[in-house]
């Protein structure tokens, strides 16, 4: 006995139409649909009313449907789109989130209306909606206005959250609105679009008119001036690049992008976070999806390059946000190739320049920022009338002033390592002697380092003196401890006490 | 009689024919080095293992060789005076080793390509000479001349003083001097060389190079062209593995001498081959010398390109070109499945192979000069670094750089 699986549609329509998370891919659904049907012109508008009830309506004027098409607008899994960004079925799904559907649409002289009632309330009821068909005879040119009434949009449509600048960066970053497909064909399916939202929800400017066409920043490779690197930006021109496959098949990989600096990079549309956004795109209708960062390879930082990658062979999910073949061939494919083409991108020479001009920059400002910090320690040295140590090179420089003018003795370095515990060995009139030369007598004392090896300390000031005696109260290293300042020595150990003397310079250097 | 014709040109790459009397080296070429002399007697092709082995490639044993004719590896190849001491040998055997030249030896006697002999500067300066079981000689620029002579040699160089990346600067100069001097010397004896007398400099980018032959031209008596017959380059092989330096360091000392006129010698680089050698070539090496053949043979290596090796026991014979492993015979020794072998007959049969695959790319190398397309010679770099990743960057970037700059300046257009 055979069985047949069984699907439960109820859940199936459900699940997808829940995929969808943003309530802007409505958005995206809308302008991929109207591109399918070859549109020219495609209208959003989106409406709230006080009660906060969303309305979308898309009309375009694209080759319509018929009963067939209507049915796979409406269907799960039916689409008759075979080489379109609709071919799964699933878009206009989305659309079930809401509490009426109603399309208008009219093809080859046929005009049809059809509505379909609280499809979601259904859903969720266990229950499949149905719509409703008339048709009618028309001498319209043919177009498709599909209305969307209730759309479960969240806060997504709130004025608070959304904005024309939100959705013009969105329909750049995240459709058709913002494919690479002009770079590659002269026969380029044009599309204009615009946006409106009701006065409820953004009226601080006009719709928004634009078109299917990513436009990188205005290209400036070699801008006049002193600190420009920031605004540098340089075009790569479309590339096709074919990779042939184990099994024969070869794939077409068409890519193209800009590398430039900070200024260039924010004239790009972004959605979401804009440092994020930039690297390598993989994309699928020239429509982004995911990155591939590692093109760029660990001598570059991504984010100087902006550069979108379609390939037709790639497989998404439902919502369009992730690959889902990566761990085949080719992806793989598709991954070496673009390593091969970045690394080039990167051995460019205008790249090396850009780079290089980055880095001469950060010096320049390096510089500036030295040049005032001088300034400061200039006035600062002026107010304390000389050197006032305050690392160890300057004790070094305070220890030769005292040999040089009129010391009871002569001692100069011989030798000094900075982070041992003997940091100098001095050249005395009795010979080498270790030494520990410090700022602050107390902050040799305060890190707990042993004496075995000191015969002298230099300091330029003995510190914290009431460190020191309270040192002097317990033990040092398990020893006694007597700080003889009097005597300007040291006096450490129980039995055979050991004797360091103490040069403290400030008393001595003027 | 010596003589070197650039025959073609692609970009900087060049083939050329090295005629030194009667004999012919086509370039770009690898010298393999060989150890003539290891420590064994005559009837052994005197010794050394794997060297022997080599040997008796070299030699045309057919025990060794299968039958088969495989001179075309041994076209020209390079010995070193310092290596006539590796085996720990008696002052003795030492003076009858250099009694005659190698090709006087019977089994040497056939022998028809070029032999490079070089002074050993490296090994003899950091051993302080020459050093066997019962003897230590200290060699001067005239002792290994001599030495090097006694080998019958179609190519000479003069006792060289190698630098290292982390010399001091003074350390350096005194060595650069050293070798100036020895190269002086050198040139003195010209006239003793039967062959093409060759002239080492060294440096790793433009100025250490310039000082390099500005030191040398102050103490020869002539012009470099008319004491020396080719140029080498020398201490390089500390950075073998940092391809940036090896390009930088070829190709600055190739500007060097265009600017002085000596672009019409040969540009040796001493102790380099492997995945370099395709770059080093398009910046316009001509000739190379290495032993990475037959040492990553006897570490149990096997060559699948220039770039990638595997464990002998993991090698796919059948899925390779080279006549080595094309031929059963040694096929089966690689796989050691013939009777009585000797690791030396196993490890002796890997190194031919991996000498044949550096020699083929070399030899496609010429094929592409010779078309005179410098197209041709980027697309052969580009698919031999294909799936080299650490390594493509530096292919690229000298395609971009000398060839074809893979972004024109004016390419802005759109389809």
């Amino acid at each position: 006995m055979h069985k047949k699986p069984q699907v439960n549609e109820v859940n199936e329509f459900i699940e997808i139409a829940s995929d969808f998370e943003d309530p802007l891919e409505v958005i995206r659904e809308a302008l991929s649909n109207s591109y399918d049907a070859d549109a020219t012109q495609v209208d959003i508008k989106i409406e709230q009313d006080k009660e906060g009830r969303n309305t979308l309506v898309i009309e375009d004027d694209g080759h319509g449907m018929d009963e067939d098409d209507l049915s796979s607008f409406f269907d799960l899994g039916n689409s008759n789109k075979d080489d379109a960004i609709g071919y799964k079925g699933h878009g206009t799904k989305i659309y079930y989130k809401s509490d009426e559907i109603r399309v208008e649409t009219v093809k080859d002289g046929t005009r049809i209306e059809s509505v379909m009632n609280q499809p979601w309330a259904k859903l969720n009821n266990r229950e499949l909606p149905t719509y409703s068909i008339e048709k009618a005879s028309s001498d319209e040119p043919s177009r498709t206005r599909i209305e969307v009434h209730g759309f479960r949009a969240g806060q997504g449509f709130d004025p608070q959250k959304l904005t024309y600048n939100k959705i013009e960066h969105y329909i750049k970053w995240k459709t058709i609105g913002g494919s690479t497909a002009w770079h590659f064909t002269d026969d380029f399916h044009r599309m204009d679009i615009t946006v409106e939202l009701s006065s409820t929800i953004d009226e601080t400017r006009d719709q928004i008119q634009t078109d299917n066409r990513l436009e990188f920043s205005p290209e400036n490779r070699d801008p006049d001036g002193e600190l420009v690197a920031e605004k540098m930006c340089k075009h790569y021109p479309p590339r096709e690049l074919t990779v042939a496959l184990d099994d024969g098949r070869e794939l077409t990989i068409e890519v193209v992008g800009m590398v430039g600096g900070k200024e260039a990079r924010n004239e790009l549309p972004t959605y979401g976070k804009h440092s994020a956004q930039f690297g390598i795109w993989l994309a699928k209708d020239h429509i982004k999806v995911e990155r591939y960062n590692d093109a760029i390879g660990a001598d570059n930082e991504f984010f100087h390059f902006f550069f979108v990658a379609n390939c037709q062979e790639l497989e998404l999910s439902a919502n369009r946000e992730k690959i889902r073949n990566k761990s085949g061939d080719v992806y793989q494919a598709i991954t070496d190739e673009l390593d091969r083409f970045m690394t080039k991108v990167c051995q460019d020479s205008w790249y090396q320049k850009y780079i290089e001009r980055r880095k001469l920059e950060d010096k320049k400002r390096s510089i500036r920022s030295q040049e005032s910090t001088l300034e400061e320690r200039r006035q600062r040295t002026e107010e304390q009338g000389g050197l006032s140590p305050s690392n160890s090179a300057e004790v070094i420089a305070m220890l030769e002033r005292y040999s040089a003018n009129g010391a009871p003795e002569t001692v100069k370095i011989a030798d000094f390592q900075m982070d041992d515990e003997v940091n100098a060995i001095l050249d005395t009139e009795n010979g080498l002697e270790n030494a520990s030369l410090q700022v602050k007598l107390s902050d040799f004392f305060a890190d707990e380092s042993p004496l075995t090896h000191i015969d002298r300390f230099v300091c330029w000031k003995l510190g914290d003196l009431d460190a020191l005696s309270q040192i002097e109260r317990s033990s040092y290293m398990g020893e006694s401890i007597r700080f003889d300042f009097q005597n300007n020595e040291v006096r450490y150990g129980d039995e055979s006490p050991k004797l360091i003397p103490v040069l403290e310079l400030s008393e001595k250097v003027s | 009689m010596v003589s070197f014709d650039v025959v073609a040109e692609a970009g900087e790459a060049r083939r050329g024919q090295l005629q030194i009397s009667d004999r012919t080296l086509e370039t770009p070429h690898l010298f393999p080095v060989i150890n003539f002399y290891a420590g064994g007697n005559e009837g052994a092709l005197f010794g050394g293992g794997v060297h022997r082995t080599i040997k008796e490639f070299l030699a045309h044993d057919n025990e060794v060789t299968g039958g088969e004719d495989y001179s075309d590896l041994f076209r020209g190849v390079m010995t070193s005076i310092s290596s006539l001491a590796d085996y720990g040998i008696r002052e003795k055997k030492l003076d009858w080793y250099l009694g005659n030249e190698i090709r006087e030896w019977d089994c040497f006697s056939d022998y028809n390509g070029m032999i490079f002999a070089d002074s050993g500067g490296y090994k003899i300066l950091k051993q302080g000479g020459l050093e066997g079981k019962d003897f230590e000689k200290d060699i001067d620029q005239d002792k290994a001349l001599d030495i090097q002579l006694a080998l019958g040699p179609d190519i000479v160089v003069n006792l060289d003083h190698p630098i290292h990346p982390d010399d001091e600067f003074e350390d350096r100069i005194e060595k650069m001097e050293q070798t100036a001097a020895n190269a002086a010397r050198f040139a003195e004896r010209r006239d003793e060389v039967d062959g093409a007398c060759y002239l080492t400099v060294h440096g790793y980018y433009e100025a250490m190079l310039e000082r390099s032959f500005d030191l040398i031209e102050d103490e020869l008596a002539e012009p470099i062209p008319e004491a020396f017959d080719g140029i080498a380059l020398g201490s390089l092989v500390p950075r073998k593995d940092n391809v940036e330096v090896l390009v930088e360091a070829v190709s600055d000392c190739k500007r060097e001498m265009q600017q002085r006129g000596y672009d019409d010698l040969p540009l040796h680089v001493l102790g380099i081959s492997g995945n370099a050698m395709p770059l080093l070539v398009a910046v316009g090496a001509d000739t190379f010398d290495s032993a990475s053949y037959l040492h990553q043979a006897i570490n149990g290596k096997y060559c699948v390109n220039l770039f990638e090796t595997v464990p002998i026991d993991e090698a796919n014979f059948d899925s390779c070109e080279c006549r080595v492993c094309n031929d059963d015979f040694h096929r089966a020794r690689m796989r050691n499945e013939m009777d009585d072998l000797y690791q030396k007959d196993i490890l002796g049969s890997v190194a031919a192979h991996n000498l044949a695959v550096q020699q083929r790319e070399l030899r496609k190398f010429r094929q592409l000069i010779a078309e005179g397309d410098k197209d041709r010679v980027a697309e052969y770099l580009e698919e031999a670094v294909k799936d080299q990743k650490g390594f493509r960057k530096f292919a690229y970037q000298l395609i971009n750089e000398r060839i074809n700059p893979y972004f024109e300046e004016t390419d802005t257009t759109y389809a």
